[in-house]
């Protein structure tokens, strides 16, 4: 049988290399092309079978788990006793379920539970966590974190955050300066979660930027999670060389009011790039930093739009009413719409005697357009 | 005993909050989405309604509105139970007639006092209105 087979494949061989080279060649395409097909189709099928059957598997051992998170957690008798959550007990006989040994069983009880936590907090959720720890599953958390692939990595980073398990630095460190930007992000936010005394201290090794988006959701972890130590963020903005991590520390100064870093963000304004010193500006103007701000108006000549547009912007929100002048100078006399724009907007921020006289004036004296300007500035829906 | 209506497109939340009041001695029923709720109540009185905000169908809001827009379902008293957090949309479900909000994740302990507390402060309102009459 297999000398036939032989001699068939020798023949077509043969047959095939008497052909001319551009049939011989669309040949081998169309051959290509129906086993790469027949592969993809084939990876398609075989994909959907492995989700269809976790999906079967899921649908089994979900009520499973849900009655066990029930009995040992919702309905736990000891809920109603002023009983520290240390000393609850749970079944041992319920939680050593052969069952429960299984890796993949492990992991839809990981989830189910990240889900309940997500739902409940104070004794219950306390409870939740008392579960996950006493059925170790924080092992198999760690386990993934040692895993190769990031999305793997991820997931037991999210699984521990929201267990509120504390991973090693010498373990999660290394992650938050990941060259993987979702990997880094998602360490960077489990960092500030976990590590309770200091929360930041991987700006210190940070090396990637932080990018936009991450400083938002970083942002948002700092602002809402509970009992997080906030340092002086001027300590960054003095030594650090990654970028990013002093532009966001500048946001957070302005976020925590943090006043006694006025002199350092001051520092800042020598520097040459204009992003950066623009974002200093910013957070001088969100300090109400009354004193940066002859500096500010000295420096103003000199400096690119979108600084002299952060000057004018940090004046309206200093408010001191010493430089009205100033700001009505650059209204009257600016060509660019912006820059009149924010001076409007920042004499009218003032909301002061002698602002609104000068506004009056403004508007009765000036020509047609700049009416228009100081009528739009003027609208309370208009954020400033 | 007191009849709950938990409306929840979460599974675990609505089985969770389920399992809490019946413990608590609650007669509770469930929904999973605003759809579902509007039939039930149309066909059950509930002394107590806790539902969730963003649901299929209809939301938490419509919910709300309708039962406060009712004259027979006025007065049943309307917890929302809601992963948002921001200040127009508590705002706006205490201006639609929501009488408490609980942000989740939510204290299990917490949800029944406040339930507890607002159908006592519905029973000595409904009595001072007998009374008044």
């Amino acid at each position: 049988m297999w000398s036939d087979l032989v001699d068939l494949l020798f023949q077509a061989y043969e047959r095939f290399s008497l052909l001319p080279l551009f049939i011989e060649i669309a040949l081998v395409f169309i051959v290509i092309a129906i086993i790469l097909t027949i592969s993809a189709y084939a990876s398609i099928l075989f994909r959907r079978y492995k989700a269809y059957v976790h999906a079967k598997r899921i649908a089994f051992l979900s009520p499973k788990i849900e009655d066990l998170i029930t009995e040992q957690v919702l309905l736990n008798e000891n809920l109603d006793k002023d009983m520290p959550i240390e000393s609850f007990e749970f079944d041992k006989a319920a939680l050593d379920n052969k069952i429960y040994k299984k890796p993949e069983v492990r992991q839809i009880l990981i989830d189910t539970l990240i889900r309940y936590r997500k739902n409940f907090r104070g004794e219950v959720g306390e409870l939740l966590r008392k579960l996950y720890i006493d059925m170790v599953l924080q092992e198999d958390s760690y386990k993934k974190l040692k895993s190769m692939a990031w999305e793997t990595k991820i997931k037991a980073l999210v699984e521990l955050t929201q267990m509120d398990i504390p991973i090693a630095d010498v373990t999660l460190l290394p992650l938050t300066n990941s060259r993987n930007p979702t990997l880094r992000a998602a360490a960077r936010n489990a960092y500030i979660q976990l590590s309770k005394n200091e929360p930041f201290k991987f700006f210190d090794i940070a090396t990637e930027p932080i990018l936009p988006w991450d400083q938002l959701e970083m942002f948002k972890i700092i602002t809402t999670s509970k009992d997080i130590a906030i340092p002086n963020f001027a300590r960054w903005v003095s030594y650090s060389t990654n970028k990013s991590i002093v532009s966001f520390c500048l946001k957070l100064i302005a976020h925590y009011d943090q006043q006694n870093a006025i002199p350092t963000v001051v520092g800042l304004l020598e520097t040459k790039d204009h992003y950066f010193r623009a974002n200093a500006i910013n957070c001088l103007g969100k300090l109400t930093a009354e004193s940066a701000e002859p500096r500010l108006v000295s420096m103003y000549n000199s400096q690119p739009i979108i600084c002299q547009i952060e000057i004018l912007k940090a004046m309206g929100r200093i408010a001191s009413g010493k430089y009205l002048e100033f700001l009505k100078h650059e209204f009257l006399y600016s060509f660019n719409f912006e820059i009149q724009m924010n001076a409007a907007r920042s004499i009218i921020k003032h909301n002061t005697q002698t602002s609104r006289a000068m506004l009056n004036e403004l508007v009765e004296t000036t020509n047609e357009d700049n009416r228009i300007i100081i009528k739009h500035c003027q609208n309370p829906l208009i954020k400033y | 005993m007191p009849n709950i209506l938990v409306i929840e497109d979460d599974d675990i939340m609505l089985k969770a909050i389920r399992n809490i009041l019946n413990k608590d001695g609650f007669n509770v029923v469930t929904a999973k989405d605003g759809k579902e709720a509007f039939e039930m109540l149309e066909t059950a009185e509930y002394d107590i309604v806790i539902t969730d905000l963003m649901m299929p169908y209809a939301n938490g809001l419509e919910v709300v509105s309708r039962l406060r827009n009712d004259s027979n379902k006025r007065n049943v008293g309307i917890i929302v139970v809601s992963s948002v957090g921001n200040e127009e949309t508590i705002t706006e479900a205490f201006r639609l007639g929501a009488d408490d909000y609980l942000k989740k994740p939510i204290m299990a302990g917490e949800l029944l006092i406040r339930i507890r507390k607002l159908l006592a402060y519905k029973t000595s309102k409904a009595l001072f209105v007998t009374k008044r009459k």
